[in-house]
């Protein structure tokens, strides 16, 4: 009977720790039939079992292993035994018998029959066994048993649990298994009690459930866990249960895992009747409560708030007193009522004496309680927040203060929200606060924070025999301290940033007296830090400042007083007192230079001391004049806004201050005549300090961002970063920032509103203006060369680059309209325009936005990019000679600006001749078709092949070309002519990055000829670069060292680099820099020998594969190991 | 706590002045320039005492203005923590008053005033009283700086009369 006792125990112990966890667990209160008939033998078998064990030492052990197997695989199904056992010998055998993979690892894979015949075997050989003892000494042996179980019993019966060791009751693969089984979310409980009573139900039938418990976690929804032997019994069990899929696969839980499953995690019920919570859901979300009592199940919690009573309500049905139909159709959430006190007079006034029954001091109205003015009304602890619930000080003395009104601050318990709020106040500690510790051991001492660690601080103690110790106490028990006297700055709440000297100190709510206002504000100690500064910051918001004169509509203006969080408190010139967001300040207004008249004829500027002559007689400073009819006045003497009132100027007289007797004598700029002078020719010229127009007026912008994206306005306005926009659509100003947008210009293009403007002149205001319109396009190309995003004119088509813009002045959109037939085409070239192609075409949106070699590099070799960035650049000069070179320059600036695209033009400029011959431009190029584009190509099957077989574009066009070519300003006079050596211009030593210069080899070439460098002496030597010089306006030199060289030639050379040459490579694995291709810029290793001019090559570390290129394309690098 | 303190002071000085008077010029504009103002690290300048070096003017070039840079010695009045001083009462209103302790205005709050003082909104002036004592306006208080807070150009105290030998002075 005493393992029948055990049993109930164990399972009464397990069955209640799992439902104190919340989890629910159906454990079937009894084995099936079968088994419980065999209880009785069971025990028996227990007997014998034990009786064995004793002879055991003597016997052989393996019949005692086959019989543990057996009594294993048997009994331990509902029999926790083994748990109980202190036999450590017995332990021990039982690992040595059950550690082995032997036997019931299968057991659980076997179906019902095995089982039942497995058992039935077993049943067979204990009888047999019984037969064998029934010769021993029975009586012997039930002392014996006795004996144990007494014992047993006295361990079982203790109570104390803590005495078995914890790793005993954890599940071992003798156990039974958990698994998991997929069920439909939110029907896991009533499935775990449908196995419940299916078990129960089939206990005794002829097939129970061999399921041995079930349970379900609220944190795992959609699952429930099934403890059984095998698989198949689960499945077995789910079987014709609605809502469970075992379909979905029955999952074995591992063993590690099965302890935590039901492990609890113990809540401490936070919810004491007093304390704060907040309403979650409903018309009260985020309404402040108070806890008055917890029903005992811990659901349910009695609360009391301020009521949110409809009080215009709108539909018949609750006048009626009835139930909405559908509150939440009803009673909209933007319609919630405010929080107000239950006042019976008000509410039958609306509703109806019929609708409110009184009971006592209770008011029942809509089946809700009211007391005192507050609602009464039980919720769901799951429908509370109680966690960073935070109850502001106003709150709650919106709550103490009562439905009378009537205030009575000694109600305020805020020890209450001290208490709620402590948690917050650890997260708030920081090393070098000022800190006592106000319960525990240490109560009453202080200190300074030395560390936190998470809930523990250190700190160094400050007193007489203590001084210095450093002491480790609980983050909770500490609060901030601070005396009074101290300077403070609040931290967060409402009060932020506001700061103040400490005036008093109660508890943990520290009163201070505010730097700007002049006001007591009382806060908790955990939101405030001793501050440095003061007040600085505190009172700047946006980009206004306390005390700024500000523009709040066409008719009004303000003073700011106080600056809140994000707002402001601004007093009117008609004295009334508005809170304004910044957004709705149109404008910071400057009135340091404006004055008035007083009333005595005086002048009257900003920072006189003045005074009322009638009414109140206020004194104060002026802080603002405003249309020298208003002033507004300072004084801190005075509580009432912030000290700032208004007045009008006829109304003041100055009080004369001291500083005002000797002023004449003394302010000697003021004596001075002639420095008196301006002064008068600024009367009535207000707007004259206040420096030049924002030139973005007036421009048509787009907004590219936010909810106005896409539409069009006009600038009417900006106030720093904001500017004020009058849409195109809806007649309608919004207040915008700038940077969400971009200008429009007359051909379409959009650009940053900070960009240079477009010259609104075109070229036909002759050549300067050209050439600011050549400037002007050299401008606005830098950024699309810095940065990918802005809108590249490229990227819209070269038809509306700036530069053609500038150059096509008259036409609003030459080429969108005319493909290049401009008037300033037609008249300078004639020619079917190469730019038509190269504008318009594909070719450029193409490269903009293709991985082509522009967008690989990053910018370093494009032509234009290296231009801009690296080199002395024609563009530059292009704009700064703009109008020197006239009337025929025009057209070239246009080019220029656009993007070289004619880089036949350029060749001619850069070679020094442009001025004379800007562009009437017989030059090849521009010739008289496209064709020439093709000449070029020529050398390579097409530019864009030698370009990059990627991008489709360059082709036809010259541009690939010019890309090439820009930095070269060709040294051959031809461009059409030479093909061969033509790619790489004259400073492609230039082109090379920094860090490969000094390894390029190269060879000398042309000194021969002309200037006759070195007398010609060096022409054909091969070098290695050693150092580039770079210089604006001189000739761009190199040293170059020469290994082999003719006797009287020094090592190192300085060379024109308009000279040198590079040396092609030759031979496979040189290291080799590529101009041009897909490698374009980069160092690459020739890895098959060139022929035919096309070297194949890859990156050094053979990343990316390998590329054909054209050797022209490539320069030979001395290895950088190689000197 | 006052001081006799060592000072400099840069006047720039118009041209049209150079001549016979220059030095009575530069010395009355040292006078108004300096006299009660207030820097946050010396505290109020109360007067100047002499004039140590009136400075050998530089002509500046460009505007033709010549620098003066003057050393001066004048009494600096700077409020400390503790320092318990006298004051004239200002101001009286429900947080408490406001005491002119010469140039520097001292705030007292009413929990820094003994709690037997009520507020009494009622008087003409306001005040606060006990029954032996009245504070209002121009009563003259003896009262002990708890605070400080110090601008660039202005220094603010609050006080106590919440001690032993605090409080309004016969």
């Amino acid at each position: 009977m005493s393992d029948f006792d055990n049993d109930f125990a164990a399972e009464g112990d397990d069955s209640m720790m799992e439902e104190a966890g919340g989890s629910y667990e159906a454990t079937p209160g009894h084995p099936p039939k079968g088994r419980r008939a065999d209880y009785d033998d069971e025990e028996e078998e227990e007997e014998e079992e034990e009786e064995e064990e004793e002879e055991e030492e003597v016997s052989g052990r393996g019949r005692k292993r086959a019989k543990h197997r057996h009594k294993r695989s048997f009994a331990n199904e509902f029999l926790d035994i083994e748990a109980e056992v202190t036999d450590e010998e017995e332990e021990d055998e039982e690992d040595d018998d059950f550690g082995g993979p032997d036997g019931f690892i299968e057991a659980p894979q076997e179906g019902d029959e095995d089982d039942l015949q497995h058992r039935s075997r077993n049943a067979l050989l204990d009888r047999k066994r019984d037969q064998d003892f029934d010769d021993g000494d029975l009586e012997r042996i039930a002392e014996d048993l006795s004996k144990r179980y007494s014992n047993n019993r006295a361990i079982r019966y203790s109570g104390d649990m803590n005495d078995i060791p914890q790793r005993l009751l954890m599940p071992s693969v003798n156990d039974a298994n958990l698994w998991q089984v997929r069920v439909k979310p939110g029907k896991e409980r009533d499935i775990v009690l449908s196995l419940l009573r299916k078990s129960i139900d089939l206990e005794y039938t002829a097939n129970p459930l061999n399921i041995l418990s079930a349970f379900q976690r609220d944190s795992l929804p959609g699952m429930i866990y099934v403890e059984a032997r095998s698989a198949q019994q689960v499945n077995k069990a789910c079987t014709g249960l609605v809502g469970v899929y075992p379909s979905r696969g029955i999952h074995l839980v591992p063993i590690e895992e099965m302890a935590s499953l039901l492990q609890i995690k113990k809540q401490d019920l936070t919810v004491t009747p007093g304390s704060w919570v907040r309403i979650k859901r409903g018309k009260y979300q985020g309404d402040l409560a108070q806890v008055m009592d917890i029903t005992e199940n811990g659901e349910d919690v009695g609360l009391k708030f301020i009521p949110r009573i409809d009080l215009n309500p709108r539909d018949e049905n609750s006048l009626d007193g009835r139930k909405r139909k559908k509150p939440g159709i009803v009673g909209a959430p933007n319609m919630r009522p405010p929080q107000r006190f239950f006042n019976y007079e008000e509410v039958i006034k609306v509703y109806t004496r019929k609708a409110v029954a009184k009971r006592n001091q209770v008011y029942v109205f809509q089946n809700e309680t009211y007391k005192d003015g507050f609602l009464e009304k039980d919720f769901k602890l799951s429908a509370l927040s109680l966690d960073d619930v935070n109850p502001t000080l106003d709150e709650i003395t919106r709550f103490t203060r009562g439905q009378d009104g009537t205030e009575n601050e000694s109600n305020v318990d805020l020890s209450i929200i001290a208490e709620a709020s402590r948690k917050a106040a650890i997260a708030v500690l920081q090393p070098g606060d000022h800190v006592e510790v106000f319960e525990g051991e240490q109560a009453g001492m202080h200190g300074v924070v030395e560390e936190v660690s998470q809930d523990v601080v250190t700190i160094s103690a400050v007193g007489v025999d203590i001084d210095g110790q450093r002491i480790d106490l609980p983050a909770r028990s500490v609060r901030k301290r601070f005396k009074p006297g101290d300077h403070v700055k609040v931290m967060t709440g409402k009060n932020a940033d506001e700061t103040g000297l400490v005036v008093s100190v109660t508890e943990n709510v520290v009163t201070f007296l505010s730097d700007l206002s002049l006001q007591e504000v009382s806060v908790f100690s955990k939101d405030l830090r001793e501050a440095a500064e003061v007040g600085s910051g505190t009172n700047i918001v946006g980009d206004y400042e306390l005390h700024d004169l500000v523009q709040l509509d066409q008719q009004t203006v303000g003073v700011i007083f106080k600056t809140e969080r994000d707002s402001f408190r601004v007093v009117d010139q008609n004295g009334q007192v508005r809170l304004v967001q910044p957004h709705q300040i149109s404008m910071r207004r400057d009135s340091g230079r404006s004055f008035a008249i007083d009333s005595q004829g005086h002048e009257l500027r900003i920072n006189d001391n003045v005074k009322e002559v009638d009414g109140e007689g206020r004194k104060g400073r002026v802080l603002h004049i405003h249309q020298s009819q208003f002033a507004f006045l300072h004084n801190r003497e005075i509580n009432e806004n912030g000290g700032v009132f208004v007045a009008r100027c006829r109304s003041l007289a100055s009080v004369a201050p001291k500083g005002n007797l000797i002023k004449p004598g003394t302010d000697l700029s003021k004596m001075n005549p002639a420095m008196a002078m301006p002064a008068g020719g600024m009367v009535g010229s207000g707007s004259m300090g206040r420096g030049p127009r924002d030139r973005s007026i007036g421009s048509l912008v787009v907004v590219v961002k936010g909810i106005y994206k896409g539409y069009a306005g006009t600038i009417k306005g900006t106030n720093g970063s904001a500017a004020r926009v009058e849409l195109q659509t809806g007649n309608k100003i919004i207040t915008i920032e700038k940077e969400k947008l971009k200008r429009r210009n007359p051909d379409g293009s959009l650009v940053d509103l900070d960009e240079r403007r477009p010259p609104q002149n075109g070229f036909g205001g002759g050549g300067g203006g050209g050439g600011g319109g050549g400037g002007g396009g050299y401008g606005r190309m830098a950024p699309p060369s810095s940065t990918s995003r802005t809108p590249n004119p490229y990227a819209s088509g070269g038809g509306r680059t700036p530069g053609w813009g500038a150059s096509s002045g008259r036409t609003p959109n030459p080429y969108a309209s005319s493909e290049g037939k401009t008037p300033a085409w037609n008249a300078s070239s004639r020619t079917p325009n190469p730019y038509a192609d190269g504008g318009k075409t594909p070719a450029w949106n193409a490269s903009s936005r293709t991985p082509n070699p522009h967008a690989q590099d990053g910018g370093r070799t494009p032509a234009w990019n290296a231009n801009s960035g690296r080199t002395p650049n024609p563009y530059t000069s292009a704009s700064g000679s703009g109008s020197t070179h006239g009337s025929s320059g025009v057209w070239d600036t246009g080019g220029w600006g656009s993007n070289g695209g004619a880089s036949p033009v350029r060749t001619n400029w850069d070679s020094g001749d442009w001025g004379s011959t800007p562009m009437g431009a017989p030059t090849p190029a521009t010739a008289p078709t496209p064709g020439p584009g093709h000449g070029y190509g020529g050398s390579a099957p097409t530019p864009a092949a030698g370009y990059s077989g990627a991008t489709p574009m360059s082709a036809p066009t010259p541009f690939a070309y010019n890309a090439m070519t820009n930095l070269t300003s060709a040294p051959t006079p031809a461009p059409s002519g030479m093909h061969d050596d033509v790619e790489l211009g004259e400073d492609w030593l230039l082109e090379i990055p920094d860090q490969y210069q000094t390894r390029v080899n190269v060879k000398v070439k042309g000194t021969t000829m002309g200037e006759r460098f070195y007398e010609g002496s060096l022409e054909d030597l091969e070098g290695i670069v050693t150092q580039v010089m770079r210089s604006s306006d001189l000739t761009q030199t190199a040293s170059v060292h020469f290994k082999s060289r003719p006797s009287g030639i020094p090592s190192i050379v300085n060379i024109p680099i308009k000279y040198l040459t590079p040396i092609h490579p030759t031979r496979v694995s040189e290291h080799v820099y590529c101009f041009d291709g897909p490698q374009k810029g980069k160092v690459v290793v020739v890895r098959a020998a060139p022929e035919n001019t096309t070297a194949v090559v890859s990156s050094v570390d053979l990343i990316g594969g390998f590329f054909e290129i054209d050797t022209d394309m490539l320069v030979v690098l001395t290895p950088v190991d190689d000197p | 706590m006052f001081f006799i303190k060592e000072l400099t002071h840069t006047i720039l000085l118009h041209p049209s002045y150079f001549g016979p008077r220059m030095l009575n010029f530069l010395e009355t504009k040292l006078y108004s320039d300096v006299e009660g103002t207030c820097s946050g690290s010396f505290g109020y300048i109360i007067a100047v005492v002499s004039i140590l070096d009136i400075g050998k003017g530089m002509v500046l070039s460009g505007s033709g203005q010549a620098e003066f840079i003057t050393r001066y010695r004048a009494i600096v009045f700077k409020p400390f923590k503790g320092e318990v001083v006298d004051g004239v009462v200002n101001n009286v209103n429900k947080m408490g008053f406001f005491a002119d302790v010469g140039p520097l205005t001292v705030f007292v709050s009413h929990q820094l005033i003994h709690p037997d003082m009520k507020f009494d909104p009622t008087s003409n002036p306001p005040s606060f009283a006990s029954d032996e004592q009245i504070i209002e306006k121009n009563t003259r208080v003896r009262l002990k700086i708890v605070g400080t807070r110090v601008d660039a150009t202005e220094i603010f105290a609050i006080g106590t009369i919440k001690e032993d030998h605090l409080g309004v002075i016969d």
